[in-house]
């Protein structure tokens, strides 16, 4: 949909959009600039104006200098050697045991630890911690996980989940929210989801609520609330699928994303993925039209076209050119979120940002 | 509704300046610039009727402020966030005040006094709108209450222009959901707190946002 005229009122207007903004209009401000009183003690006098230099005597003064310069000198050498983060870091509390920012561990009694960026944040078998992220969300840390904070603040809040388990509930906007794994990076879309990541840098990605965008270079998958995706170090994000599928139909598609099948093989897997998908694996199915092989992406989107109609402007030449429009207006019309979304994230976002 | 292009804030540093100084009619220049974007801020939170009020409050809490702005080309972004803190004040002061949206039919408190047909159509609109996130709800009402544009609401505001345009995409689409449940005949949504309700917010965000 294009949403110029929302944006900045250029472009075709949306006759919606403009009835809603003359009903509205009655609550628009309309006020006129009342008449401010005289603005009293200002312009306040910052700290060092208070001292009035021809009030010092150069022995003051030198002194002076002298402490401010060793204090600057201390404050310097502390922070370099803490690499405090105040400003940039998140409050983590821990929720049992004694989880560790850097080699600093922090329990229940001792108050919130600071995560600043660059640093990790480890929990062993016994501990879990929790941080709160102001006007972004929370993310809960399962025993046995580390994790670092790659950036912080201005929209732009990133985590890297070297391994174990979170639970993210996140309320920012879309797309202000990633995490790296070793084999794919999460965006959140307007969610809460469960990552994991084992020892050998494999994931596991369950969306709770809204969905959430997997993506490892051109490989993307999107993962819808009830949605599971896998990813695979060097592979990228699998295909998702409901996890109310039956395992015949998860295993085959394991096999599919994973394995190191022979074509016919890799063929015969589809044909059986094909066949056993339901009406709502037009998840599944979808996904699959950019993952097949092209001798086989008629198949495909025979099968699409059974569980899902294509919808105007989508054509099975398009489709099997892999047309991105129209492969973005068929995921819309699954009615699991607007694809549009995440094509301003990928506009929006670069890998330089970090 | 024409297209105009971003406003500029770069005079906004001499305005910071001069008022700093004492000159109220930069400060009234500052006011005729970003009371738009208070009014609407206050509006995504706090009862219509109270929100003129509270937007001359806003201004008069920040005049003594001004020098403590570091980086006065930052001054839209500050304002902001004291009319965010003065939203949240009301509602520490006035506890008693009942939930706007807990109950529609009751919410007269949002009803203009003539309640016309065209009035009550654009409070429950405003309501339907409050019910959306923080993010969505401030920003469309930015937009569709007080005419702001996109890159005006970016400019003010301070967030990114991609994050407004998210933002406004995305609470359309949320509203117009909500609107269409009711053209439906469906339930009214009664799950806004006016944000007084830290937690309850969030959930009943996270729960909102279940529809992608």
């Amino acid at each position: 949909m294009n949403d110029d005229y929302l944006w900045d009122g250029s472009g075709e207007p949306d006759p919606e959009i403009q009835k809603l903004e003359s009903t509205l209009a009655r609550f628009r401000h309309e006020g006129q600039a009342p008449e401010f009183p005289e603005i009293v003690g200002m312009p306040r006098l910052r700290f060092w104006q208070r001292f009035a230099p021809s009030q010092w005597s150069f022995g003051l003064a030198a002194a002076t200098a002298a402490v401010l310069f060793m204090a600057a000198f201390g404050i310097l050498r502390w922070s370099q050697k803490l690499n405090t983060t105040s400003g940039a870091g998140w409050d983590v509390e821990s929720v049992s045991g004694t989880p560790r920012v850097e080699s600093t561990a922090f329990g229940k009694n001792t108050g919130t630890a600071k995560l600043g960026v660059g640093q990790t944040l480890v929990t062993d078998s016994h501990s879990k911690a929790n941080i709160s992220i102001a006007d972004i969300g929370t993310v809960n840390i399962e025993p046995n996980t580390r994790l670092r904070l790659v950036a912080g603040g201005s929209g732009h809040n990133r985590l890297a989940l070297d391994r174990g388990t979170i639970h993210a509930y996140i309320w920012a906007s879309p797309g202000e929210f990633t995490v790296d794994t070793p084999s794919a990076l999460a965006v959140d879309l307007g969610c809460a989801y469960t990552l994991q990541v084992d020892d050998s840098g494999a994931g596991l990605l369950r969306t709770k609520l809204g969905w959430v965008g997997f993506k490892l270079e051109g490989h993307e998958a999107f993962i819808p609330a009830g949605a599971v995706c896998a990813t695979r170090p060097k592979i990228g994000p699998g295909t998702p699928y409901f996890d109310d599928a039956s395992a015949s139909f998860r295993e085959t598609l394991t096999k599919f994303d994973f394995a190191a099948s022979t074509p016919d093989e890799r063929s015969t897997e589809l044909s059986k993925i094909l066949a056993e998908a339901r009406q709502r694996d037009a998840l599944t199915v979808w996904h699959l039209l950019a993952r097949a092989d092209e001798s086989e992406r008629g198949s495909v989107y025979d099968r699409m076209a059974t569980l899902v109609p294509p919808p105007a402007g989508v054509t099975r030449e398009g489709i099997l050119h892999l047309d991105q429009r129209m492969l973005d207006l068929w995921w819309n019309q699954l009615g699991l979120g607007d694809v549009s979304l995440w094509r301003i994230w990928e506009r929006s976002w670069s890998p330089a940002k970090t | 509704m024409t297209t105009t292009p971003a406003p500029e804030t770069t005079g906004d540093s001499s305005l910071v300046l001069a008022a700093r100084e004492g000159d109220r009619t930069a400060f009234g220049g500052l006011y005729a610039r970003y009371a738009r974007m208070v009014h609407g801020i206050l509006l995504a939170r706090v009862p219509a009727s109270d929100v003129d009020d509270l937007v001359q409050d806003v201004f008069l809490r920040a005049m003594p402020k001004l020098c403590d702005l570091r980086d006065a080309a930052r001054f839209g972004p500050w304002l902001a966030a004291i009319t965010r803190n003065r939203a949240n004040d009301y509602y520490r002061q006035t506890r008693a005040v009942a939930a706007l949206t807990e109950s529609l039919p009751e919410d007269e408190e949002e009803l203009p006094a003539s309640n016309t047909a065209p009035d009550a159509e654009a409070a429950v609109i405003l309501t339907f709108v409050r019910c959306l996130p923080d993010a969505y709800r401030e920003t469309l009402i930015l937009r569709l209450v007080e005419g702001m544009t996109g890159p005006e609401i970016a400019a003010r505001t301070g967030l990114t222009p991609g994050s407004v345009r998210v933002n406004l995409h995305r609470g359309m689409q949320q509203l117009r959901e909500k609107l269409s449940q009711v053209s439906r005949g469906g339930a009214i949504p009664a799950d806004s707190d006016g944000g007084r309700n830290s937690a309850a917010q969030k959930k009943n965000a996270l729960r909102r946002r279940n529809e992608p």
